[in-house]
C-alpha cells in the first residue's frame, strides 16, 4: 500500500554538525555571518601533501554519555552521535533521559569513510607484526554497522538501517531512499542522515588527485582551483504527514522531490554539459509538481573544481531558462567543506534553514563568477522570495541526486 | 514488502567458475592456503578467483583496464543475468550493489604504497578504485544502466535491506526491473581482522571465498519464475546474547512450516540452529561450504531460485545472518 497521493512527506526535526559548529544554530548564524572554518589538519599527519589543511570539526563534549563509553567511540561516531540526538530532540521524539521515544525507528544513512582511522590503525599495526588480537575494537568499529549500533544503543531505539555508499550524493540519496520508503508505505518515520569524518586515507587520495585548493574553495569562480575536505553530520526526521500529525509536532519542511541519476561519463569526472544532473533536478522538480519560477534557493554542489561547477552551471542554466535570475544559488562547502557522504544531508537541512528563516547562505570567496551563473549567485543578505529549495550533490562514481524542499 | 517480487534470472562467478552449474558445485571449489599478513606461520584455507577464468572481453574494457577484481565478478554476473533479457530497457533498470568489505584489494594497496613511498607519491590512478560505489560505477557506465543506482554497505543482512529497496524503487515506479548484485573480494589483511574479531574460531568457522553473484527482479509473480514473498529486516544486536532473541523475532514472521536453507555460518551457527529448534530445513539446497558474505547471499538466493524453478512446488526461506548488526530473511516460493 502507498501513501496516498495527496499525503506530504515532512520533515519535524533536523541537526547539523559542522566545523563551524556543533549544532545547527552555531553553524547556520556562523554561515550567515561569512566564516568559514579552513584550519590546519591535526587529526593526522599530512606531511608530504600538497595541502594540509581543511574543515575540521572540533569534536563536541557529549556529557550525556559516560566517559569510558565516550572514549571508544570513534571519530564517525562522536559526529554522528550529537547530530542524530539533536534531530531527534528537534522533532520532540528524545524523552527526558535523552532516550528515543520510540523504540522501533528505521533509519537510513549515509557515510563513505565510516571509521576509517580505526582500519588504518589496525593495517599499520599489522605491518608491525603486532597481534590482532589485541584490535578487535578497530576493525569492529570500521565497519558501517558500529555507527548505527552506537546511535541505537547510546539513543535507545532498534529497527532497520541501510547505509546508502554513493560517494559525494550519498547523504543526499539517504534522504531521497528514506522518502522513497515512506511514499511506498513501508513506513511511517525515518531517521535518516550522513556523517563522514576527515582520515589520512581519503584526503591523501584527494591530494593525490591535485583535487584539493592550496588557498581558498571558489565556488563557481573562473578562478576555481580546488576543494576544501571537510567532516561534519547531520539528520533529518521525515514522516508521513499523518503520522506527524498524529504526534501533533510541527511540520518544519516538506521533502516534496527527489531526482536520482547515474552519470556514466567517467569514474570522478561529470560529463561536461551536466545532462544527468539536469536530468535529476527535472525529476526533482516534476515529482514535486514544481516550476522553475516557483524555487527561490539552491544549495549547489559547489565543490571549486573545474570540471564539477562547469557541469553544474550548465545543468542549472538549462533547467532554469529564463527563470534563473529568480533563483538564489550557493554553494556551502567554501564554509564548511566538502564532507562527502555527509554533504547531502547537511546541504538539506541548509535548504531547510533557508526557508525557515528566508535567509540565503551567502556564496563566499568568489570573486570573478562563472558567467552563467554570475547573476544568481547569493551575497550577504540575500532573503528568500519563493517557498522552494533545492539541494543537489553530485558524487565519485557518477551518482547525482536532487532533493526539492518546500515550506509547510 | 508490498507485492511479491519475481526473480526474472540470475548469475554468478565463484571460485567454482562462471554460471550456477560452477556455484552449485561448491564442494569442489579449488581451495588454496593464504597467509596472514603479520604472522605468515598462520594459514588459513581461502577459496579465491583464478583471473584466467573471467572473460578476456571485460579486461579489455576502458572502464575494466585498471578496476578492481570485485568490478570484474561483478560485472560478470551482471551480464549473465542481464543475457535472457535483451529487451530490457536500461533506462528503466535500477541497480544495487551489496558488499561488507567493498574494494579491499585496491585500499590496502593504495594505503601502502603512500606509507612506504611518502604522501606526496600516493597514486591518483589507484584512489578513485577505492571509493565504495566505484564498482557499481564502472557496471552501470558498462551495461548503459540509466535508472537508480546505489551502492548498500553492510553484514549479510545488507541483502535483505537492499532487496527492501529493489521492492521499494519497483513499487514507486522508479524502475521496472532492478539487479541486485552481492560481491566480495579476498585480500590476506581481512585474515588478520577476521582473526581479531575472533571469527575463525572452530568449529563453526568455513573457508572463505570470493566473487558475485546477481538477481534480476521484477514485479509481481511471474510464470515459472520464483518469487520472493515476503521480506523482513532490521532485527538488531549489540551483543551475541542479543542475536538469539533478534533470530528467534526474525523467525517468527515467517510461517514455522517454511523449510530453510541453511545458510549461517560462523559464530553465529549455534544462535540459528537454537532459533531453527523444530523447523524442517530444506534437503534439496545444502549449505554452501564457504563464506562470501554479501556474494554468499546472492549465491544462496540463486540456489535456492534455481531450485524453485525446477520444482515450483516448493517453498524456503532464506535468512541473511548478519554477524554484526542484524539479521532478514527472505521467504521464496516457486510460481507454475
Amino acid at each position: 500500500m502507498s501513501l496516498p497521493a495527496e499525503e506530504r512527506v515532512v520533515v519535524t526535526g533536523w541537526s547539523c554538525l559542522t566545523a563551524l559548529g556543533a549544532n545547527t544554530e552555531t553553524s547556520w548564524s556562523r554561515l550567515l555571518n561569512q566564516e568559514y572554518a579552513r584550519g590546519p589538519i591535526s587529526c593526522f599527519p599530512t606531511d608530504g601533501c600538497r595541502v594540509t589543511e581543511g574543515a575540521e570539526v572540533v569534536l563536541p563534549e557529549l556529557p550525556w554519555l559516560p566517559k569510558k563509553a565516550e572514549s571508544r567511540l570513534s571519530r564517525a561516531s562522536r559526529l554522528a552521535l550529537p547530530a542524530a540526538r539533536e534531530a531527534l530532540q528537534h522533532a520532540g521524539l528524545l524523552d527526558p533521559a535523552g532516550r528515543s521515544k520510540l523504540g522501533h525507528l528505521e533509519m537510513s544513512l549515509s557515510t563513505t569513510a565510516t571509521s576509517m582511522e580505526r582500519i588504518e590503525a589496525f593495517v599499520r599495526q599489522v605491518w608491525e607484526g603486532k597481534s590482532p588480537i589485541q584490535q578487535a575494537g578497530r576493525v569492529a568499529s570500521y565497519q558501517a554497522q558500529q555507527q548505527v549500533n552506537d546511535l541505537q544503543t547510546f539513543l535507545g531505539f532498534s529497527g532497520p538501517a541501510a547505509v546508502v555508499s554513493n560517494a559525494c550524493a550519498g547523504g543526499a540519496n539517504s534522504i531521497g531512499h528514506a522518502f522513497d520508503l515512506i511514499r511506498a508505505g513501508l513506513v511511517d518515520i525515518v531517521l535518516t542522515g550522513g556523517y563522514d569524518i576527515l582520515c589520512e586515507l581519503v584526503f591523501c587520495g584527494f591530494d593525490s588527485l591535485q583535487a584539493m585548493s592550496p588557498d581558498r574553495c571558489r565556488p563557481f569562480d573562473v578562478n576555481r582551483n580546488g576543494l576544501m575536505l571537510g567532516e561534519g553530520a547531520a539528520f533529518l526526521v521525515l514522516e508521513s504527514e499523518s503520522h506527524a500529525r498524529r504526534r501533533g509536532v510541527p511540520i518544519l519542511g516538506v521533502l516534496a522531490g527527489y531526482g536520482h541519476t547515474t552519470d556514466t561519463f567517467h569514474l570522478t569526472q561529470p560529463a561536461p554539459d551536466g545532462t544527468p544532473l539536469e536530468k535529476a533536478i527535472r525529476k526533482a522538480l516534476e515529482q514535486s509538481a514544481t516550476s522553475p519560477s516557483e524555487l527561490g534557493y539552491i544549495n549547489a554542489h559547489g565543490t571549486g573544481t573545474p570540471f564539477n561547477d562547469r557541469a553544474e552551471a550548465q545543468a542549472f542554466t538549462r533547467c532554469l531558462g529564463a527563470n534563473a535570475s529568480g533563483v538564489r544559488l550557493s554553494s556551502t562547502k567554501a564554509a564548511i567543506g566538502h564532507t562527502l557522504g555527509a554533504a547531502g544531508s547537511i546541504e538539506a537541512v541548509l535548504c531547510l534553514k533557508t526557508l525557515q528563516t528566508g535567509q540565503i547562505p551567502p556564496q563566499l570567496h568568489t570573486t570573478d563568477p562563472e558567467p552563467l551563473v554570475a547573476n544568481m549567485l547569493a551575497r550577504p543578505g540575500a532573503l528568500l522570495e519563493k517557498n522552494a529549495a533545492l539541494s543537489v550533490n553530485l558524487g565519485f562514481g557518477g551518482s547525482n541526486a536532487a532533493l526539492l524542499f518546500k515550506t509547510p | 514488502m508490498n507485492t511479491p517480487l519475481s526473480i526474472l534470472s540470475w548469475g554468478a562467478v565463484s571460485p567454482g567458475g562462471l554460471g550456477v552449474e560452477a556455484l552449485e558445485n561448491f564442494q569442489n571449489w579449488p581451495t588454496t592456503v593464504a597467509s596472514e599478513v603479520a604472522d605468515p606461520a598462520r594459514q588459513h584455507l581461502v577459496a579465491t578467483i583464478d583471473a584466467s577464468i573471467l572473460p578476456e572481453k571485460w579486461r579489455m574494457r576502458p572502464r575494466f583496464r585498471r578496476a578492481s577484481p570485485i568490478s570484474h565478478y561483478m560485472i560478470e554476473a551482471a551480464a549473465q543475468a542481464l543475457a535472457p533479457h535483451p529487451q530490457i530497457e536500461r533506462n528503466r533498470l535500477g541497480l544495487i550493489y551489496v558488499s561488507f568489505i567493498g574494494c579491499s584489494v585496491y585500499s590496502i594497496r593504495f594505503y601502502r604504497q603512500f606509507q612506504k613511498d611518502g604522501r606526496r607519491f600516493a597514486s591518483p590512478m589507484l584512489f578513485p578504485e577505492t571509493v565504495a560505489n566505484s564498482p557499481l560505477s564502472h557496471l552501470a557506465a558498462e551495461l548503459e544502466i540509466g535508472g537508480p543506482v546505489y551502492s548498500q554497505i553492510g553484514d549479510k543482512s545488507c541483502w535483505s535491506s537492499a532487496l527492501r529497496t529493489a521492492a521499494c524503487w519497483l513499487h514507486n515506479g522508479d524502475a521496472e526491473q532492478v539487479l541486485v548484485i552481492g560481491a566480495e573480494e579476498f585480500e590476506p589483511h581481512q585474515l588478520e581482522a577476521f582473526r581479531s574479531m575472533r571469527w575463525l574460531a572452530k568449529p563453526y568457522t568455513r573457508p572463505f571465498a570470493e566473487g558475485a553473484g546477481a538477481v534480476l527482479l521484477g514485479k509481481g509473480p511471474h510464470s515459472g519464475r520464483p518469487s520472493i514473498v515476503s521480506l523482513k529486516d532490521g532485527f538488531c544486536f549489540r551483543s551475541r546474547n542479543e542475536s538469539r532473541t533478534a533470530a528467534e523475532r526474525c523467525l517468527a514472521e515467517f510461517a514455522p512450516n517454511l523449510p530453510v536453507l541453511d545458510s549461517a555460518v560462523g559464530w553465529i551457527r549455534p544462535v540459528a540452529i537454537a532459533a531453527l529448534k523444530g523447523r524442517t530445513v530444506h534437503d534439496g539446497i545444502p549449505a554452501l561450504a564457504h563464506e562470501a558474505f554479501g556474494a554468499s547471499c546472492a549465491w544462496d538466493t540463486i540456489r535456492a531460485a534455481q531450485r524453485l524453478s525446477i520444482h515450483p512446488e516448493e517453498r524456503v526461506l532464506i535468512p541473511y545472518w548478519g554477524l554484526s548488526q542484524q539479521i532478514g530473511a527472505a521467504a521464496l516460493e516457486g510460481t507454475p
